[in-house]
């Protein structure tokens, strides 16, 4: 075997070796999965990395890739990367103005979009990018007329790949060789709740490291099947697709759309499923939902065994030994309720779950717990590779984050805050030294969270370090727990609890519109739009009841006094949400300062 | 290429008891051409189209299709022959799925007895799979992957029009009649809806004609405009012609004449 250098590219030139014809990717096309081996993923990667040769790339360029999940995204990726110079995920959620500000902070010499949806933005704002040359679509539907001249698609740029391989064989097997394990290999633009985003600059190393760590301690195995579905251009997503399919050489499968997610997660039942507490919350109130439809015989089984189950799981957390009826009870409760459920959902599967990019509450983590479904939460920031802690093996501790990944050492600072070194700590912010500095200045990469270490190492999170709270009490209140707390109702999307400075704890908070107008319906109140929906006395009284509920399970100050209901949905567009969906707090607490105000009886 | 029209309407009367609902209207629409008639209610719009289509026969006039003379013949035939239309309040089997709706649309292309179908084998089978191949690439252009297998009925409104669409489409028409296919829609789907109009002209090169009250998205789209008022045609030219165009202006604008 020869050998390869310790960068992506060269991963997936051993992989390439290791199982040749074994399959890699699976997209679903006209209604149809085709696979796609090992040897075909590298010929691509080859084709279209030296199309980007073609087009001019050097090294240190970089290449934007703006669209939503696709073979193509990840050729271009590899691509990119094999060629010497640096990729940059682009959420395909962005608005026209955010998509130029990362291709222009970028210096992007070219972008490759999946669609004419996203082709139209770079379009709108391409006079306004000097840096940038040309422009590869992967699906030319609709765009075949625009006749720009510096618009190609994807398989125009691996012809232009294949001209090049005929002109100078063995070219990218030398390019290959090149590449450096210090070359920063990704730019991941973090969606940031404060400022602007910043461009994040992983090495090779950093994820060859990161992917080591993680399969270390997980048990991931070849054979195993994932369903891409989270944005690739976040870290997340990009571990799961790219970093750990390269490491393990696992199959990585591709929904047709967003909205068939659902549907291909019960086609796949991929056995490792990373999601974010958002779709966790999401398939928790789905199931819900659909009880309240089942049939009377599912609702008692229902009725039944969630309570049992929970109740099993809350003996297995205290430590309380299992004995053979428990055992018995457990079986039972899986052919009669657990095991539909989890098919159902696509999970039945799943041997290794994981949750992360924002805190889960723990009555979501039970609920799965009672399915039998045991998921990991992982911690960690874009800047130290995604990844630092995660419940090792079974080992899921329910509140903590778990322990450091090997290679990580964490310390806490003395006002809490969670420091790291490792291997995975990134090489600095592109053209912000001063932020770089401020992040990882004195060797430790400072989180900007606060937590709490236990015993063995456990990391619990209490929540962002500009988060806390302190009520004009002197009270310190992390947030995110009561926020958590409110988000288990299936009626409850999302919750901004405020109070800083301020006597009690109020709530802004936003109806789950499709659960809570099926529920209109059952009532037969009637509405016509979201707004009201969420003017409605009773939707109001309803929701009342839910925060009441959550209040009993916190002490009388971090109770929520008062809550108002949001008469829109907060949007990424308009500035409320990043492009992960987590709430800009600041921006929402300007936004709605009036209502905010009127909670505390000042108008 | 086919250097006949594809659709030409000449002096086209109907007369419906003592209601004149269009009289002595002519047109000729071009192949892969986008084509719009607009008008306010009641202008005869749908009726031109159900002549067209063979669901009413002219009291008097022509029609000839790509130089073929269609006046009269029933619906089926016209369809055969390769004109495929949608209808104002969606027209789709609400109870069966998207697929099965869009497969139905295959129809004309279905040519396997009983025997065959019955314990699908051969032709049939071949057949049905060719369909399918077909109906999925519609699904694809038209980006409704996620609805497959939902009930028609439990769809959004502007889903709904997207798949009747599809259904049409399915037909493989050389020719395609929308009968408003952006009223009752939200902006965004009033938006979604033009460009796949756009698409059905440029990608797959089928002649549309399009019928709306809305001027906003016909103006954006079509190469040429007719305008009806009261079954007459008042109008004809280029979109800007149009908007210019003080008789329509009148009609649209102008005094109720009740």
């Amino acid at each position: 075997m020869t050998s390869f250098p310790e960068t992506l590219p060269g991963l997936l030139a051993s992989n390439r070796q290791r199982f040749a014809g074994r399959t890699a990717l699976r997209e679903k096309e006209l209604g149809v999965w085709k696979e796609v081996s090992w040897n075909e993923y590298y010929d691509h990667v080859k084709y279209c990395s030296l199309g980007f040769l073609a087009l001019g790339l050097q090294k240190g360029d970089k290449v934007a890739i703006l669209g939503d999940n696709c073979r193509e995204w990840l050729y271009a990726d590899l691509a990119a990367q094999a060629a010497g110079g640096t990729a940059v995920g682009v959420y395909p959620t962005n608005p026209p103005k955010q998509v130029e500000y990362v291709l222009d902070h970028s210096d992007s010499i070219l972008v490759v979009v999946r669609d004419q949806e996203q082709a139209d933005k770079v379009l709108e704002v391409k006079s306004r990018l000097p840096e940038l040359r040309k422009i590869v679509v992967m699906d030319m539907k609709g765009l075949r007329h625009y006749r720009d001249p510096d618009t190609l698609s994807f398989s125009e740029l691996e012809s232009l790949g294949k001209e090049k391989d005929k002109a100078s064989p063995g070219l990218f097997e030398e390019l290959l060789g090149r590449t450096r394990p210090d070359d920063v290999a990704l730019m991941v633009y973090t969606s940031g709740t404060t400022g602007p985003p910043k461009g994040a600059m992983l090495t090779h190393r950093n994820l060859v490291s990161l992917a080591r760590g993680f399969s270390q301690v997980t048990e991931m195995k070849s054979e195993d099947q994932v369903v891409s579905y989270l944005p690739l251009s976040h870290i997340a997503e990009r571990l799961v697709s790219l970093i750990l399919a390269l490491q393990v050489g696992y199959t990585v499968n591709f929904a047709e759309s967003i909205d068939t997610v659902q549907e291909s997660l019960y086609e796949i039942a991929p056995t490792v499923f990373v999601a974010v507490p958002r779709i966790w919350e999401k398939m928790h109130a789905s199931i819900q939902i659909r009880m309240k439809d089942a049939s009377r015989l599912k609702r008692m089984a229902y009725g039944i065994w969630i309570p049992l189950g929970r109740k099993m799981v809350d003996r297995e957390i205290r430590g309380e030994a299992g004995s053979l009826g428990w055992t018995l009870l457990r079986t039972l409760g899986y052919w009669c309720l657990y095991r539909a459920i989890l098919d159902k959902l696509g999970l039945l599967r799943v041997r290794v779950a994981i949750s992360g990019s924002a805190p889960i509450a723990p009555d979501i983590l039970k609920f799965y717990r009672a399915l039998g479904l045991r998921i990991s939460e992982v911690y960690g920031q874009t800047e130290g590779s995604g990844v630092s802690h995660i419940h090792h093996g079974n080992d899921t501790r329910i509140g903590s984050v778990g322990k450091p990944l090997p290679g990580v050492v964490c310390w806490l600072d003395e006002d809490g805050e969670i420091l790291t070194r490792s291997p995975m700590v990134f090489a600095g912010y592109y053209k912000d030294p001063s932020a770089t500095q401020a992040v990882r200045g004195d060797g430790w990469l400072h989180s900007g969270d606060v937590g709490v270490l236990g015993p063995e190492g456990y990391l619990t999170i209490t929540d962002r370090k500009k988060a806390i709270i302190i009520t004009s009490g002197g009270k310190n209140i992390a947030p995110s727990e009561i926020e958590n707390r409110l988000k288990c109702s299936p009626y409850i999307n999302e919750a901004v609890v405020i109070g800083d400075g301020r006597p009690y704890l109020t709530a802004l908070i936003q109806i789950e519109y499709e659960t809570v107008s099926q529920w209109a319906q059952d009532k037969n109140i009637s509405f016509t739009t979201f707004k009201s929906l969420a003017q409605h006395p009773e939707v109001l009284e309803l929701i009342d009841k839910e925060v009441q509920e959550a209040n009993k399970e916190f002490s009388r100050v971090e109770g929520i006094k008062k809550f108002l209901l949001l008469d829109k949905q907060l949007d990424h567009d308009d500035e409320e949400l990043t492009a992960t969906l987590k709430v800009r707090r600041k921006s929402v607490e300007t936004k709605f300062r009036d209502l905010i105000d009127s909670m505390y009886g000042r108008r | 290429m086919n250097s006949l029209p594809t659709l030409q309407v000449l002096n086209l009367s109907m007369r419906f008891g003592g209601i004149q609902a269009i009289r002595e209207v002519s047109f000729q629409v071009e192949e892969g051409e986008l084509f719009a008639l607009i008008g306010p209610n009641g202008a005869g719009k749908s009726t031109i189209f159900n002549c067209v289509n063979g669901l009413y026969k002219p009291t008097q006039g022509m029609i000839l299709f790509q130089g073929e003379d269609i006046t009269g013949l029933k619906s089926f035939r016209i369809a055969h022959k390769g004109i495929a239309r949608t209808f104002q309040n969606i027209a789709l089997f609400h109870h069966m799925t998207v697929l099965d709706n869009l497969l139905l649309g295959r129809n004309p292309y279905l040519h396997a007895g009983v025997l065959g179908g019955g314990f699908f084998f051969g032709k049939a089978l071949r057949e049905e799979i060719e369909s399918r191949k077909d109906v999925e690439e519609i699904i694809d252009f038209l980006e409704i992957e996620g609805f497959r297998k939902k009930i028609v009925g439990s769809l959004p409104f502007g889903i709904q029009r997207r798949i009747e669409l599809g259904r049409a489409l399915a037909m493989k028409p050389k020719l395609l009649l929308l009968d408003e296919p952006v009223s009752g829609m939200n902006a965004e789907e009033r938006e979604d809806m033009a460009r796949f109009i756009l698409d059905i002209k440029e990608e797959l090169g089928t002649t549309v004609v399009l019928i709306d009250h809305d001027m906003g998205v016909v103006m954006d789209i079509a190469d040429r405009i007719v305008v009806l008022n009261f079954g007459t045609k008042i109008a004809e030219g280029a979109p800007k012609q149009i908007a210019a165009d003080p008789g329509v202006i009148q009609a649209y604008l102008g005094e109720e004449r009740q």
